[in-house]
C-alpha cells in the first residue's frame, strides 16, 4: 500500500494518529499503546518517569502529546480561579508503535461528509477589548507588567475532518512546528511557527519569534529585516523576549553558557517573514525534564513579561479556560530528549465545536483598534478553511 | 558567596547568570528568605520586579538591617527599593522604557567610573526616583544622556550600589565589567 492510500484509509478508520512537521517533510505517528490523560496530579510523576524509560532504540522511544495552559500553570504555581470550561482534557500524551515519515506535500483529498459549520462568535468584541486593553496599559504605566498579550476566542459549531483541514492549511501555511492530532472525539489542527524547547543530549535551545510580516511583492529578506530594525515597537517587543528566555535558559542552565546564537535575524516562511532570534545552553548536571518544562512552560512569547506577574494580570481577567492556546506540543524520548513548540494558530475541534484562540501584544504605545484586528487577521486564516 | 533576592521578575535568573561569573550565588523568592544563608552572605543583591517598592516591604526590612554591614546592590526595582528606604520617591514617567536600549553618562567626579564615560545600556522601567534626591552619603553617578534621568546611585561609604538600567539585559555593553567593579570596590 503507498502511503498516500495509507493515509486515507488511516484517515477513514477510527483510529487516532498525529502528524509533527520534522525538517523534510512530516512525521506520521499511530499505532498507540498508551493514552495518558494528564491532571494536576498525574503530571509531574509522568514527566519524569516517562523520560527514564529504558530506550530499545526505536524512533518510537518516545511520548507525543499537548500540555494545556492550565497545567502548565498550576505546575509553577500560578493559580487559575474558577472559569468557564467544556472539559476538555488538560494535557494528554500517547506511545506510538508506528512511525512514518511523510513528504512535505500530503497529498490528501476529503472523502468523509463534514459540516464545516456556522459563523464564528468571538467572546471578547471591540468595546470589551477596548476596556481590558486600557486597564493593562494602566497596569504597564505602574510597572505590573511590561507587556501582556490578550487573548479572545472565536467559536462555532462544526464537524471537520480534522485530515482535510491540515492539508489545505500547509499548503498555504506551512510552519516549522506544524502538527495536528485527530482522537475520537477531538482533533487539533495547528501551523505554530514557533519551538519552544529542542533538547539534545545536554544542550537546549529556544527561538522565540516577536515580530511577523506578511510578504508581498515589495518586500524582500532585507527589506523585512530593515522593517524590523528601525520599527522601535516591534524592537523593544522583541528584545524583552530575547531576555526572558535568557532567563528562563539561565534556570537551568550552566552559568555562562547561556548564548544568542542567532540574535534578530529574519527567517523567510511561504506567506510571512518572521523576526527570531535563536538561544540555547548548556543544561546543568543534574536538571530533571521536569525542571526544563517548568523553567520554560508556558512558553513567554505569547504570554509577556514579567512571565508570573503577566500570569496572574490575564488569569484574573480571563472567564473562559484556554484550552491547549498558549500550551506545548511536542514529544519526550525515552533518553531524556525532547522538542516541544508553543500552541498558537490553532483549532480545537472538541464535542464538534470548534475553538480558535488568538492574541496580540499590549505595549505601552499599542494602539487597542489596531491589536484587535490584528486578532482578527490572524484567526481568519484559521476560519477560512471552514468555507 | 552572594544573595540575590528575586522579586518574581523574569529578567533575575540573567542576573543570577551575570553574578555567578564571580562568586557563589543563592538565589530565593522574596517571600522565602532563608535567614541564615542571607546572615552568611557577603553582598545582598535586590533583583528586578513588577510593581513598585512598596509593595515588597520584606525587602526593605533587610535593607535596612544590612545596610553597613554587607555590600548591597539593587537592580531596576531593586534600585528603586534603595532609593525608597533613603525616602526617596518613586514616581511614574511619561516615557515608558521597556526593552530600550540608551545611552548613559557618567556624571559624577566621586564614581566608580571616569566621569564623562558613556555606557550603552538596556532598559526596563516604567517608574523613575523623583528629583531632587538627597541622601547622606548618597550620590546619583551616571544619568540617561537624552532626558537626564537618574540611572546609578552610589554609596562608596556604606558600599551600597544601584542601577535602575540592567547590567544583565543583552542590550547593556559592557555588563560584565560594570558588576566586576562594584564586586570589588
Amino acid at each position: 500500500m503507498n502511503k498516500k492510500n495509507y493515509l486515507l484509509n488511516l484517515n477513514n478508520s477510527k483510529k487516532p494518529f498525529i502528524i509533527y512537521k520534522s525538517d523534510k517533510g512530516f512525521d506520521l505517528y499511530t499505532d498507540f499503546s498508551k493514552k495518558i490523560i494528564l491532571n494536576n496530579k498525574n503530571i509531574e510523576k509522568f514527566i519524569n518517569t516517562k523520560t527514564r524509560l529504558k530506550s530499545t532504540g526505536k524512533e518510537t522511544d518516545l511520548f507525543i502529546g499537548f500540555f494545556g495552559y492550565e497545567i502548565l500553570n498550576n505546575l509553577i504555581n500560578v493559580k487559575i480561579k474558577k472559569q468557564q470550561t467544556t472539559n476538555f482534557p488538560k494535557g494528554i500524551f500517547y506511545k506510538p508503535e508506528t512511525k512514518i515519515k511523510f513528504s512535505n506535500n500530503l497529498e490528501y483529498k476529503k472523502t468523509r461528509l463534514s459540516n464545516p459549520g456556522n459563523l464564528f462568535k468571538i467572546n471578547i468584541n471591540k468595546k470589551s477589548y477596548k476596556i481590558i486593553f486600557d486597564k493593562f496599559k494602566k497596569k504597564i504605566k505602574s510597572g505590573e507588567t511590561y507587556q501582556i498579550k490578550i487573548c479572545t476566542k472565536y467559536s462555532n459549531k462544526s464537524e471537520i475532518d480534522a485530515l482535510d483541514f491540515f492539508s489545505r492549511l500547509v499548503k498555504s501555511n506551512m510552519a516549522p512546528e506544524a502538527f495536528m492530532i485527530k482522537d475520537k472525539d477531538y482533533s487539533i489542527i495547528s501551523c505554530s511557527p514557533e519551538n519552544l524547547i529542542t533538547k539534545k543530549n545536554n544542550f537546549i535551545t529556544t527561538k522565540p519569534i516577536a515580530g511577523t510580516l506578511k510578504k508581498n511583492k515589495k518586500l524582500n529578506k532585507n527589506k523585512a529585516l530593515t522593517f524590523f530594525r528601525k520599527n522601535l515597537k516591534e524592537t523593544k517587543e522583541h528584545n524583552m523576549i530575547v531576555d526572558m528566555e535568557r532567563n528562563d535558559l539561565s534556570k537551568i542552565c550552566r552559568p555562562g553558557s547561556v548564548r544568542i546564537l542567532k540574535k534578530k535575524i529574519v527567517e523567510e516562511y511561504r506567506d510571512l517573514y518572521h523576526y527570531v532570534s535563536l538561544i540555547g545552553g548548556q543544561l546543568k548536571n543534574k536538571v530533571t525534564s521536569l525542571d526544563i518544562i517548568k523553567a520554560m512552560m508556558p512558553g513567554g512569547s505569547v504570554i509577556g513579561c514579567p512571565k508570573i506577574s503577566t500570569l496572574n494580570l490575564l488569569n484574573k481577567q480571563e472567564k473562559e479556560n484556554r484550552n491547549i492556546y498558549t500550551g506545548s506540543f511536542g514529544y519526550l524520548k525515552f533518553n531524556g530528549d525532547m522538542r516541544f513548540n508553543i500552541i498558537i494558530r490553532s483549532i480545537l475541534n472538541f464535542k464538534d465545536k470548534s475553538e480558535i484562540s488568538v492574541a496580540s501584544g499590549v505595549v505601552i504605545d499599542s494602539n487597542a483598534v489596531h491589536e484587535f484586528n490584528e486578532n482578527y487577521i490572524k484567526a481568519k486564516s484559521l476560519m477560512d478553511l471552514y468555507k | 558567596m552572594i544573595y540575590i533576592i528575586d522579586h518574581q521578575d523574569s529578567f533575575t535568573h540573567n542576573v543570577v547568570h551575570q553574578f555567578e561569573n564571580f562568586d557563589d550565588v543563592v538565589c530565593t523568592n522574596f517571600n522565602e528568605i532563608n535567614e541564615n544563608k542571607l546572615k552568611k552572605a557577603d553582598i545582598i543583591v535586590f533583583s528586578p520586579g513588577p510593581g513598585a517598592p512598596k509593595d515588597y516591604p520584606v525587602s526593605s526590612q533587610i535593607y535596612k538591617k544590612y545596610k553597613g554591614n554587607k555590600k548591597i546592590i539593587g537592580i531596576c526595582l531593586g534600585f528603586q527599593q534603595i532609593l525608597h528606604c533613603e525616602n526617596g520617591k518613586i514616581i511614574e514617567q511619561k516615557k515608558i522604557y521597556h526593552g530600550f536600549q540608551s545611552k548613559i553618562k557618567v556624571t559624577s567626579k566621586n564614581s566608580l567610573f571616569k566621569k564623562n564615560h558613556q555606557f550603552t545600556v538596556g532598559r526596563y522601567h516604567s517608574l523613575k526616583l523623583k528629583e531632587p534626591f538627597a541622601a547622606k552619603n548618597f550620590e546619583i553617578t551616571m544619568r540617561c544622556a537624552i532626558s537626564n534621568t537618574a540611572m546609578t546611585i552610589e554609596n562608596n561609604k556604606e558600599k551600597v550600589y544601584g542601577f535602575q538600567f540592567h547590567p544583565e539585559s543583552f542590550l547593556t555593553e559592557n555588563g560584565n565589567l560594570l558588576i566586576k567593579k562594584i564586586l570589588s570596590a
